[in-house]
């Protein structure tokens, strides 16, 4: 019988439970949109902070031993001695591998064109194909570590004699995307011009291998940019930063197996010899703590949400269970029990829950994708875990609801509303 | 007709009083209702006749006095009680029907059912067929006209066997064409052996039951010329309005 009044009571009426499923929908998309967020936007924001650079500089021993290179703006020029490049396969095979997302090695100086114009060069990795052990077809270089590099033109060919002209160098001279430079009598084609925000612009900007040849320095590089994935510093990474040794074995491992940028920055130091791997501060140590405060900060909404959400069912209940105050009476005045009159309403209420919760998981992952598109460029993943979640806390705000609501339908004597009394 | 009052007493008040705050709506009030009767309750608007069918009805409790319904003393029931004994002995007829309005004729009267004990589709079908409404089954209750909603209404008091119906107003809110309609039935009923208390204050209503009981100002009264009778009231209220025995019907 309660199943044939609740099947009557949708059919006949659906106005009512149409707003009130709306509502859980609202909220169950909401909610589930912002959870889709949250799980995803670690990953996400991580990758989207790579565009602020590098976080961490690999230099030779004895020149980092030089100060201040704190501010992330590397001065190869400044010292002598140099690092391997056969070294940095390495990298690629340290315990965090999987949080670097790129690296790109450095080496610059002057050199002459043959029209008599002295340049300043930099040769790097644009987007190299490296061997490195687990992966086959792995590309590293500027175009991963520095998204922030703008390009007018073309990205030039690591294997081609290609160049990019810094903008600032490219305007002093009247260079142009396309055109031909001679260097050492071959020609070196200027692929693009180079917009970085840094000193890259006053520079001409060579795959490694040209740098190297013009600049006499085979197999050599004297810096390397690293961008890496990290967690938030704390006090036990500050400590291992100033001294490894002075943790016992087990602390040393912990630190060892967590991706503090103090941690990964050691095991660098560990896979390229004569190496020193500083941590760029001000990226390194905000990346983490803003997501961390972004995802608080969504978590604080979804609440808010659902608060609402709760609220808005209560309200919509309890003008519900006013303007069917007079059937609740009835029952109770043909001898139901008062959890029999609850009954009926809580089920509603589910009932109802479920179809919003369901649709608004739907809704949830659109607005997702929509979120991930606009913020990221690509969209969010669907991660499964939430639909139960969402379907679980749409009962809850639904039961929640017509909880305060429901303890009327016991205070409600039926002689109030059966002869107008209420 | 005086054979049922010997036998067995349906309802049966004693000094019932009801109080909110400082209104008092009953005052000593005495009645006996023999099982298988039919009486009618009249007075003024205001006169304590809606109050005193919810006490009967265990829908309210008094303030005072014993109320002994089917041998029962509803003032030493609790709510949950009440509720039960309402169930299972009392059939209800409201002013204004009171019916779910989205469930059909049928299902309404099988609500009743529910309620009491299981839902049994052809017993809730003769209910309506006895109150003429066998070609209205699958009509919602706003598909219905006053008349049949309130038929629908005394088919759904009448589907649990109940041992008394108590009807406050029935025709209330009807035509005459429909009041007719409604007191056949309560006749027919009557007929049959219920026992049936009907409040109403259409006095041609009121003399097709068997029995008139007066009340005013919460008392009950002789007649309706003593509504200003002081001295006769005193007279009046304290009689059993039973032993009064005026019966209206020939
Ligand atoms: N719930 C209540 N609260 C306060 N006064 C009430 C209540 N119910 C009835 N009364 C008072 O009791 C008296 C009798 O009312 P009622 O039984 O409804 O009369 P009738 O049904 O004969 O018109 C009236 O004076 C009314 O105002
Ligand atoms: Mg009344």
């Amino acid at each position: 019988m309660i199943l044939r009044m609740l099947r009557q009571s949708w059919r006949r009426n659906p106005r009512r439970k149409l707003l009130s499923i709306a509502t859980v929908f609202l909220a169950a998309s909401l909610l589930s949109a912002l959870m889709l967020v949250s799980i995803d936007i670690g990953d996400q924001m991580a990758r989207e902070m790579k565009s602020y650079g590098a976080n961490i500089l690999m230099l030779p021993a004895e020149q980092a031993a030089l100060p201040s290179l704190g501010d992330g703006e590397d001065n190869p020029l400044a010292g002598q001695s140099s690092l391997d490049e056969s070294e940095l396969p390495n990298i690629m095979d340290i315990f965090w591998r999987n949080n670097i997302a790129g690296f790109a090695p450095l080496l610059s100086g002057e050199v002459k064109l043959d029209d008599g114009l002295a340049v300043k060069v930099v040769g790097t990795f644009f987007d190299k194909r490296l061997t490195v052990p687990d992966e086959d077809d792995y590309h590293t270089g500027q175009r991963t570590i520095s998204p922030f590099w703008h390009v007018q033109g073309e990205w030039p060919d690591d294997e081609k004699d290609e160049a990019l002209a810094g903008s600032a160098l490219a305007r002093a001279h009247g260079w142009r995307a396309g055109m031909e430079l001679t260097v050492g009598g071959a020609p070196l084609r200027i692929a693009g011009l180079l917009t970085s925000g840094g000193e890259e612009e006053d520079a001409l900007v060579v795959p490694l291998r040209l740098a190297q040849q013009w600049l006499d320095m085979p197999g050599k590089i004297q810096a390397v940019r690293v961008s890496a994935l990290t967690v938030p510093e704390n006090d036990l990474s500050k400590r291992a930063l100033r001294d490894p040794d002075s943790l016992d074995a087990e602390t040393y491992d912990l630190w060892y197996c967590t991706a503090y940028v103090s941690s990964i920055a050691h095991q660098l130091e560990e896979a390229v010899s004569g190496s020193i791997a500083r941590p760029i501060w001000q990226v390194a140590a905000s990346e983490g703590v803003i997501i961390e405060k972004i995802q608080s900060l969504l978590i604080m909404a979804t609440c808010a949400a659902l608060l609402a959400a709760a609220m808005g069912i209560a309200s919509l209940m309890t003008s519900v269970l006013m303007e069917r105050s007079r059937e609740i009476g009835l029952m109770k005045a043909l001898g139901a029990h008062d959890w029999q009159a609850s009954l009926l309403f809580y089920a509603e209420a589910i009932l109802g829950s479920l179809a919003g919760g369901l649709l608004g998981c739907l809704a949830g992952w659109g607005l997702a994708r929509v979120i991930g598109w606009q913020l990221f460029d690509e969209p969010l993943r669907f991660s499964w875990i939430v639909a139960p979640c969402v379907l679980l806390i749409s009962v809850f705000i639904a039961v929640a609801g017509t909880w305060f609501p429901a303890r009327r339908i016991a205070r409600l004597y039926p002689v109030e509303v059966l002869h107008g009394r209420a | 007709m005086k054979k049922d009052m010997a036998n067995a007493i349906a309802v049966e008040t004693r000094q019932v009083g009801k109080k909110f705050g400082s209104v008092t709506a009953l005052d000593g009030i005495d009645i006996r209702v023999g099982s298988g009767e039919f009486v009618a309750l009249m007075g003024a608007s205001g006169s304590g006749k809606t109050t005193l069918m919810n006490i009967l009805t265990c829908l309210d409790t008094a303030s005072s006095g014993e109320v002994w319904l089917d041998g029962v003393n509803a003032a030493t029931l609790d709510e949950e009680g009440r509720r039960e004994f309402r169930a299972r002995h009392i059939g209800l007829v409201f002013q204004q029907f009171h019916l779910i309005p989205y469930l059909n004729a049928l299902e309404n009267v099988m609500l009743a059912q529910h309620y009491h004990s299981v839902v049994d589709q052809p017993s809730a079908r003769a209910a309506l067929e006895l109150v003429g409404m066998e070609h209205r089954l699958e009509h919602l209750p706003s598909q219905l006209s006053g008349g049949e909603q309130q038929r629908v209404c005394i088919a759904r008091a009448l589907v649990n066997r109940p041992p008394i119906i108590f009807a406050d107003e029935p025709t209330g809110n009807l035509d005459e064409e429909n009041e007719n309609r409604v007191l056949d039935i309560f006749e027919k009923l009557h007929a049959q052996g219920h026992t049936i208390v009907m409040v109403t204050h259409n006095p041609v209503l009121g003399h097709r039951a068997e029995r008139i009981v007066y009340l005013q100002h919460g008392r009950i009264v002789d007649a309706p010329e003593a509504i200003s009778a002081t001295a006769r009231q005193t007279n009046g209220s304290r009689a059993f309005a039973m032993a009064a025995s005026e019966s209206a019907r020939p």
